[in-house]
């Protein structure tokens, strides 16, 4: 048996399951299981209601005929209902009256009116919120529900339906069902890591969530029962990826709480028209937050569409150069690591320019073991490649210490590589700097920094010197300005080993 | 009577834990080659969960609880299943499948582990079956993602899956997961430590290491190691542990260390480890000096003797060209071995420290021109003094040799100061860069070169 997988991850692959995984119908919120315990009917369960325990047996049992006059308990538990102090905010009045009328309704047919406690019965929208809890709490009896041939939101005939059983069992009915569909599940463990992971996404969810994902399904059966008819579309989430119906090119991203809609999913010939349609606007516009997020959503209508062709390398290489020169990183790697993969596929695009990348990235956020990695990745036909070649020798200076060689290739950097640099080329300086001023006595000119480190003009080695270290350390002498590494002690060890603390960045592997 | 169960009432009521271990073996004992078929034979599908009460617990038996006794059962059945795969696989008969021998030795390791944390409650002597049942878990695992790869990749490209690694360990994997299971449960064991499953701790530990390197994740080691340090104090001391326990982890802890460039730490790890380990574990003693060789050269600067690698030949040919070159400052010789031995520095992850062995050659070349430098002037009466003022341009000489004398990689004389301050700094070297008047100015008081006699 296999336990530790939780039964929704393998329910989506059995094949028995497969229409439980979208429920389609009404939500699964109205199993009867929670009324009919509060309630207690004149049925052999009865015994288990909190009527038994009342023991209210005082109330004259000629009152519970007339079914129009209700006794006051009734009515005081009615006007208890109403009262805002015991309202609860996700439950709507009208929820709770549905609920109500159903208590009553209930009651006066089984000439119970009399016979339970109405001063402990708890208020419909509680028992409305209970049965809510319930679901959540266990997932199995949502699934159970769903798979039931039921119209939406009839609780009360499914309750009556199983109301006419004999409960004799002990275990009610819809238990038993249960328990066998759980069988079947775990029958199949290792099938588990098939399913899209869209499908286990929906069950990880919030009860408001719960609650909204309800509605939507509720507005969809309503509206258009036929062409994507609901089994179909289920099928189509569990089996394959989705074909998208959606035409408008642009669209804000928004993560997948649920299976995805084919309406709001846009297919390959509108993804490529929004793309090149994206490439204009950062031309022109450049406004970075806007052509992210479109990004996202171009990339997440790929993935759930399962399209992996050039097309798709295609976008990913140009969100990570984007992200890239804006110094976005997080994205950037979000990128780069699908890139890997699908460069992995033989789909073309540039894999010898993102293994550079790579091993620059990994240089910046100091990520050794990854490091050893992206070298076992390089091959010997990789390291002809001028950015390969380049980043190498990016690392193998700096592993080196030789700052004089880094800086030479921080220089002449191919591709986007620089940008990647620039994140780390500060903190270089200042190591460069501590070994400078603990090797050279008793100064040195500042042009020399200036040559050496990389730096655009003296003004700016000097800037950045006293920006990093004490304003004592640069002195003007015979009409030049010297830094005196001599007397700068420790200084820069302090402000490289603050520099090089290690870089953590969301989302990297 | 089925020796398995002999088996089982004797290490039972010895209270041997490695006795009851071997038991639940995939492999016939050599004594012994038809054990797991007669076992087989004994039963069949179906009446193999009444055929086992009998066959353990009838007769000269160990007195056990009935919950005990149902947790046997379930075990032997589980077992008893899954040898039925191991004949099938070693019968090559259709249908054999390591796949599915992985599976049903998966489903004994979770039958197991429930023999544990259920109501069974398995007494704490008889881990050693969790540490028998995982080890073969993990090697059909392995054996199991080489099956599926073979059988070819029509199932990968239907997967959502990001990364197609991912499936290629897919088994592997999942044996991480049960093992990580019998990892809690032995480290969440509450009972007094006589009693508790607290000395499986560090057996489950390595096996999850080896399968975390195998399948290039190091990263999630740190989970574990986090939670050993949370309960550390729940925790007898490493050394109350099975040698060959502590030994492994010590081994594991210090790699990780290693690939972090924590070297320092490593090198503690990883000593403890060497001096520990059994002198007749030769490929366990080579894989401790794979590492420790690399941290030593970091962390002390000094190259391992001849005498230390020629009772490892595979160690003599990775670090020998390298040590030779180090030695002689031959930096051209030094590049051009770390370029041949690349493929294999990488695959065992000592390539980087490796490199900075470059920084030792650098300093014994120097250390020559230094000593090519001779002597001053000798003085009336006092000893004789080496030259300590000695010119860039002589270091430069000396890095020239063997290079290209024009184009990019032609070495100039920045190139050669960095070299040089770099040195100074590491505290290869004592002295310092003049650099106006193109001199290097050495230590005096000898002691140049720290470590080396001059």
């Amino acid at each position: 048996m296999n336990s530790s997988v939780p039964p929704w991850r393998s329910t989506a692959t059995a094949p028995m399951a497969r229409a439980s995984a979208y429920p389609t119908t009404a939500t699964p919120a109205y199993i009867p299981v929670q009324a009919r315990r509060s309630l207690a009917h004149s049925t052999t369960n009865s015994t288990t209601g909190p009527v038994a325990s009342s023991g209210r047996q005082e109330s004259p049992d000629d009152e519970s005929p007339k079914r129009v006059e209700f006794p006051p308990p009734v009515r005081s538990y009615v006007q208890r209902c109403f009262a805002p102090e015991n309202q609860v905010a996700s439950v709507s009045t009208f929820e709770m009256q549905e609920k109500l009328k159903h208590v009553i309704t209930d009651a006066a047919e089984n000439n119970k009116l009399g016979m339970i406690d109405w001063e402990r019965l708890p208020l419909p929208q509680v028992m409305v919120q209970n049965e809510r809890n319930k679901i959540l709490a266990n997932p199995a009896s949502s699934n159970w529900a769903s798979t039931q041939p039921s119209s939406p939101g009839n609780a009360s005939r499914k309750r009556k339906s199983t109301d006419g059983q004999p409960s004799g069992t002990g275990s009610p009915p819809w238990r038993s069902a249960n328990t066998s569909r759980f069988e079947d599940r775990v029958t199949h463990p290792t099938t588990e890591k098939k399913k899209p992971r869209i499908a286990v996404d929906q069950f990880s969810k919030s009860k408001a969530n719960l609650e909204m994902r309800r509605k939507r399904f509720d507005l969809d059966n309503g509206k258009s029962p036929s062409p994507a008819g609901s089994p179909a579309r289920s099928a189509d989430a569990d089996r394959g990826p989705v074909v998208g119906r959606c035409q408008t090119l642009e669209k804000n991203y928004f993560r997948l709480t649920s299976a995805p809609n084919p309406d709001t999913v846009r297919p390959l010939p509108v993804l490529s028209k929004a793309l090149d349609l994206l490439k204009r606007k950062w031309k022109t516009d450049g406004n970075y937050g806007y052509i992210c997020d479109q990004f996202k959503s171009l990339r997440q209508d790929l993935t759930v569409q399962h399209i992996r062709t050039e097309f798709t390398v295609t976008v990913y290489e140009i969100h990570a150069r984007i992200a890239l020169e804006k110094g976005d990183l997080g994205e950037y790697n979000q990128c780069q690591t699908q890139l890997r993969v699908l460069y992995a596929q033989q789909l073309a695009g540039h894999p010898t320019e993102f293994k550079a990348y790579r091993i620059l990235y990994f240089i910046y956020t100091r990520n050794w073991t990854a490091m050893n990695d992206a070298l076992a990745d390089v091959t010997q036909e990789d390291k002809q490649d001028p950015a390969v070649k380049h980043a190498l020798d990016v690392r193998s200076a700096l592993a080196l210490g030789n700052y004089h060689r880094f800086f030479q290739l921080y220089l002449d950097t191919p591709n986007m590589g620089a940008y990647l640099m620039d994140m780390f080329v500060d903190r270089e300086r200042l190591s460069a700097l501590a070994v400078m001023s603990r090797a050279y006595k008793p100064d040195v000119n500042i042009r020399f920094i200036t040559e050496e480190l990389g730096f655009e003009s003296d003004e700016q080695a000097a800037r950045f010197i006293l920006d990093n270290s004490s304003a004592g350390l640069l002195e003007e002498k015979n009409g030049a300005v010297r830094l005196l590494t001599g007397k700068a002690g420790s200084l820069f060890d302090q402000a490289k080993s603050a520099a090089h603390r290690v870089v953590d960045i969301k989302g990297q592997i | 009577m089925s020796s398995i169960a002999t088996a089982f009432k004797y290490a039972y009521n010895n209270g041997s834990g490695s006795d009851l271990a071997a038991v639940f073996t995939p492999i016939a004992p050599p004594d012994d080659p038809n054990r797991l078929r007669a076992f087989y034979q004994l039963s069949n599908a179906a009446s193999v969960s009444l055929d086992l009460p009998y066959l353990l617990f009838h007769g000269k038996s160990p007195k056990l609880p009935k919950s005990e006794q149902s947790a046997w059962v379930d075990i032997f059945a589980a077992y008893w299943e899954a040898v039925g795969e191991v004949l099938k696989c070693e019968d090559r008969s259709p249908g054999a499948s390591v796949i599915t021998l992985f599976n049903a030795w998966k489903k004994l390791a979770n039958t197991l582990i429930r023999g544990y944390s259920g109501s069974g409650s398995l007494p704490a002597w008889t881990i050693p079956c969790l540490y028998k049942v995982g080890k073969y878990l993990r090697i059909f695992a392995i054996n199991a993602d080489v099956e599926a790869a073979s059988q070819g990749s029509a199932v990968l490209g239907f997967q959502e899956e990001i990364s197609p690694e991912v499936d290629k360990n897919a088994n592997l994997e999942e044996a991480a997961r049960v093992i990580n299971r019998m990892f809690t449960l032995c480290l969440s064991d509450r009972a007094a430590i006589e009693e508790s499953r607290k000395w499986g701790i560090y057996n489950m530990t390595n096996l999850l290491f080896k399968i975390y390197f195998k399948i290039n994740s190091v990263g999630l080691t740190k989970n574990i190691l986090r939670a050993i340090q949370a309960s550390a104090a729940d925790l007898p001391s490493p050394d109350a542990f099975p040698k060959s326990h502590i030994v492994t982890f010590k081994y594991y802890v210090g790699v990780i260390h290693f690939l972090e460039e924590n070297y320092a730490e490593a090198e503690e790890h990883l000593t403890w480890a060497w001096k520990m380990c059994h002198h007749g574990a030769t490929k366990n003693r080579e894989l401790i000096l794979t590492y420790l060789i690399p941290c030593h050269l970091v962390t002390t600067h000094t190259l391992p003797s001849k005498n230390l690698l020629t009772q490892f030949p595979r160690l003599e040919g990775i670090f020998r060209p390298l040590s030779n070159c180090i030695r002689k400052g031959d930096l051209v010789g030094f590049d051009q071995a770390m370029a041949a031995g690349e493929e294999e520095f990488v695959k065992r992850r000592i390539y980087l420290p490796l490199e900075r062995g470059r920084d030792i050659a650098l300093r014994n070349l120097f250390r020559k021109v230094f000593l090519a430098g001779g002597f001053e002037e000798p003085k009336e009466g006092q000893p004789p003094v080496r030259r300590t003022r000695v010119h860039v341009n002589e270091f430069a000489a000396a890095l020239r040799i063997g290079t290209p004398t024009s184009g990019q990689f032609r070495v100039d004389i920045d190139e050669v100061e960095c070299l040089l301050a770099n040195l100074i700094y590491k505290g290869l070297m004592k002295g310092y860069i003049a650099r106006d008047r193109g001199i290097i100015v050495l230590s005096k008081g000898g002691n140049v070169f720290p470590g080396t006699g001059v």
